[in-house]
């Protein structure tokens, strides 16, 4: 009993970080339909900021992550108005491929800069001490994760729903044009989006670099954060929170009572079944667009 | 004599003369350069071990610095293969048919390597020091590929054999790469727990993907084994010691030469690597043997890129290439392919900065004997700060 509880709270663990990503990914889908695979590597960039300020320069911690995450808002803004508005009469297949370009050229950045050693930063929780509910451990920064996950989602949804911003992101995904005739300046509501999802991204960048960081640390959160949001409909935040607690806990599962070879696999395994079964996604209203 | 009996003299006469004086030197060998290739990841995730080709080119330039080997300098040529056996297998062939290679030494990765062996070996060209410790270097033997790292399967007998005998350990248990290094590490330390009257408690595989070990960590801690071998890479054992430090899992971690740069894995860790037992087959980088001291003036202190570390991937890229230098040095001015590999063949007992390195005329029966050139390792602790502590002196488990 206490073996298949500790595996459930392992997957709660891990599932945190894919969350994040899933969020961040989710944001921009919202309001442009392109699935940002740059994501992993904005945030890479930003959390790499953070370790130089604070392994390498010396800054206090409270000023490097405010620092990280101001330059992680003004990275999305900047890519959103120099790369991808630049794109003529974009479809959503070209921004993907942009998307594609930009992480790539960001991934050199990090590794030409920080080189391909691992690399590890520090952090005022230590990631390897932890917290034991009766014989369940979760160490202090999962534990700190599955906070910071649970309340971002619990912001962005309030956000979204109830802000005037937020209200205008759904418009402009919904209809750029009446958006933009309803007098919403979807340019800039555009860069907003980047930059908030770029800020989610690198708070989870920066709560994954503590453990160890290398150039492709971000790959796998961002494959599972991906997987996640397609398994929760990719416009839903509470689906892709949730799409990613059951990715972890199913991996864990999968792994502490089946066959731990396919642990990795087996998510992907079930997205497929997920999306056969209902192919918008768990949480997603069935959206049919009139032609 | 008539006109075409005069043309056939004439033709025979130049013929003779062209095979007298204009012997075609062999491929990548001219009056004063040896051309040699080297692969090894500078990009990827298996980048931080591209630093042994970047040792080789530091060494190789010592070399020529202090003049050469007899009369010639060695041309490096090393290419970026990402650890990706696609481009391995392209890059060696533009090389060799493009340039002209003699030779190729180290070349990381048991995967890159062999998607290049047969054709470099059906062309008969030279390979010393593939840098990893497979047994697919000498299964099948090969006359023309000289290894020098020692088997992860000497390794693992050689970490069981001084758990079981010296600290007293008699639960062990394994976590290996769900590969051809992990399982090499796996059936080392079966065969010598074999012959101890035990056997392994867990062998729980990691594939490289994975990122999150909480599973690997609990399987292992079910079994609770005294000693847990990590047969992984360094960010996968990090990750594997410091989830059982969260877990309060806490057994004698033993590591294979691959986590035993010990600064970087103390630093990585955030101290967590102190006490952990990792086989090596090359002086520390904190050595103060002479030798080490040497390259580090004349070759790294002068020829190292900025921002370079002196670590243990860095010095293997030394361990791997002195024995071909040291044969290039046998085989003296005349250097064909052939007179190369005999010179090799005459090998017995040299001693750089790595184990005794010995090998013999070819045998197919015996390709342990004649063909891995080091047959030992030694076992050091990681202490504070990252300094190594040797356990013992260079041992020479058997094969199989």
């Amino acid at each position: 009993m206490i073996e298949f509880l500790q595996t459930l709270v392992s997957g709660i663990a891990v599932g945190s970080s894919y969350a994040l990503m899933g969020l961040a990914m989710v944001i921009i889908y919202k309001t442009s339909e392109v699935p940002n695979f740059a994501q992993g590597e904005m945030a890479l960039i930003s959390a790499y900021l953070a370790f130089m300020m604070i392994d390498q320069l010396g800054y206090p911690y409270y000023v490097s992550f405010a620092g990280a995450l101001v330059f992680s808002f003004l990275l999305g803004c900047f890519l959103e108005f120099a790369v991808l508005r630049r794109a003529k009469e974009p479809n959503i297949l070209g921004m993907i491929v942009i998307t594609i370009g930009i992480e790539m050229v960001l991934l050199g950045l990090v590794s030409w800069k920080f080189g391909a050693d691992p690399q590890t930063m520090s952090f005022p929780i230590s990631p390897y001490d932890s917290v034991a509910i009766g014989e369940v451990f979760i160490s202090g920064l999962e534990l700190l994760t599955l906070i910071v996950a649970l309340l971002i989602m619990v912001t962005l949804f309030l956000f979204f729903r109830y802000s005037k911003h937020g209200v205008a992101m759904k418009a402009t995904q919904q209809n750029l044009m009446a958006a933009r005739v309803m007098g919403i300046r979807t340019n800039r509501i555009m860069m907003f989006t980047w930059g908030v999802s770029s800020v989610v991204g690198c708070v989870a960048g920066v709560l994954i670099s503590p453990v160890t960081m290398q150039p492709f640390m971000m790959w796998d959160p961002l494959l599972k954060g991906f997987a996640a949001a397609v398994m929760g409909g990719m416009t839903s935040l509470p689906g892709a929170v949730f799409g990613a607690y059951m990715l972890g806990i199913i991996e864990n599962l999968f792994g502490g009572y089946v066959s731990i070879e396919f642990k990795s696999s087996v998510a992907f395994a079930i997205i497929v079944i997920v999306l056969c079964i209902k192919p918008s996604g768990l949480f997603a209203k069935h959206y049919v667009k009139k032609v | 004599m008539n006109r075409n009996t005069l043309w056939s003299l004439v033709f025979a006469v130049f013929f003779i003369l062209a095979t007298c004086f204009g012997v075609p030197a062999e491929e990548g060998v001219t009056d004063t350069e040896i051309h040699i290739g080297q692969w090894g990841p500078q990009t990827g995730p298996a980048a931080p071990w591209g630093s042994v080709a970047r040792g080789t080119d530091a060494y190789f330039k010592m070399i020529n610095a202090e003049g050469g080997i007899h009369g010639r300098k060695l041309i490096h040529h090393m290419f970026d293969d990402a650890y990706n056996p696609a481009k391995t297998k392209a890059g060696v062939k533009e090389l060799q048919e493009g340039t002209g290679m003699f030779g190729w030494v180290s070349g990381v990765g048991t995967a890159p390597g062999l998607a290049v062996r047969d054709y470099l070996m059906e062309r008969k060209i030279p390979w010393v020091g593939p840098s990893s410790g497979s047994i697919h270097w000498i299964d099948p033997p090969n006359r023309y590929l000289f290894p020098v790292y020692p088997l992860y399967y000497i390794e693992a007998k050689a970490l069981v054999r001084y758990a079981v005998e010296e600290l007293g350990l008699k639960k062990v248990a394994i976590v290996y790469q769900n590969d051809d290094y992990g399982k090499n590490g796996v059936q080392g330390a079966e065969k010598e727990l074999i012959t101890q009257g035990l056997k392994l408690v867990a062998k729980v595989p990691v594939e490289v993907k994975d990122t999150d070990v909480k599973p690997h960590v609990m399987k292992l801690r079910q079994a609770e084994p005294d000693v847990v071998l990590l047969w992984v890479t360094p960010t996968h054992a990090v990750k594997i010691v410091g989830t059982g430090k969260a877990m309060q899992f806490s057994p004698q971690w033993m590591s294979t030469s691959t986590c035993s740069d010990f600064p970087l894995m103390m630093h990585i860790s955030k101290g967590l690597w102190q006490g952990v037992i990792a086989a090596s087959f090359g002086e520390l980088p904190d050595s103060q043997a002479p030798l080490m001291l040497k390259y580090k003036r004349d070759a790294f202190d002068k020829f190292a890129a900025k921002g370079e570390r002196w670590g243990v991937f860095y010095t293997a890229g030394f361990v791997f290439a002195e024995p071909m230098v040291e044969g290039l040095k046998r085989a003296g001015r005349d250097l064909t392919r052939e007179s190369f590999v005999k010179a090799m063949e005459g090998i017995k007992g040299f001693q750089g900065i790595g184990g005794e390195v010995s090998y013999a005329a070819f045998d197919p029966q015996d390709a342990y004997g004649s063909r891995q050139g080091v047959k030992t390792v030694f076992l050091a602790k990681c202490l504070e700060g990252g300094k190594a502590e040797k356990l013992s002196d260079w041992i020479s488990p058997r094969y199989p």
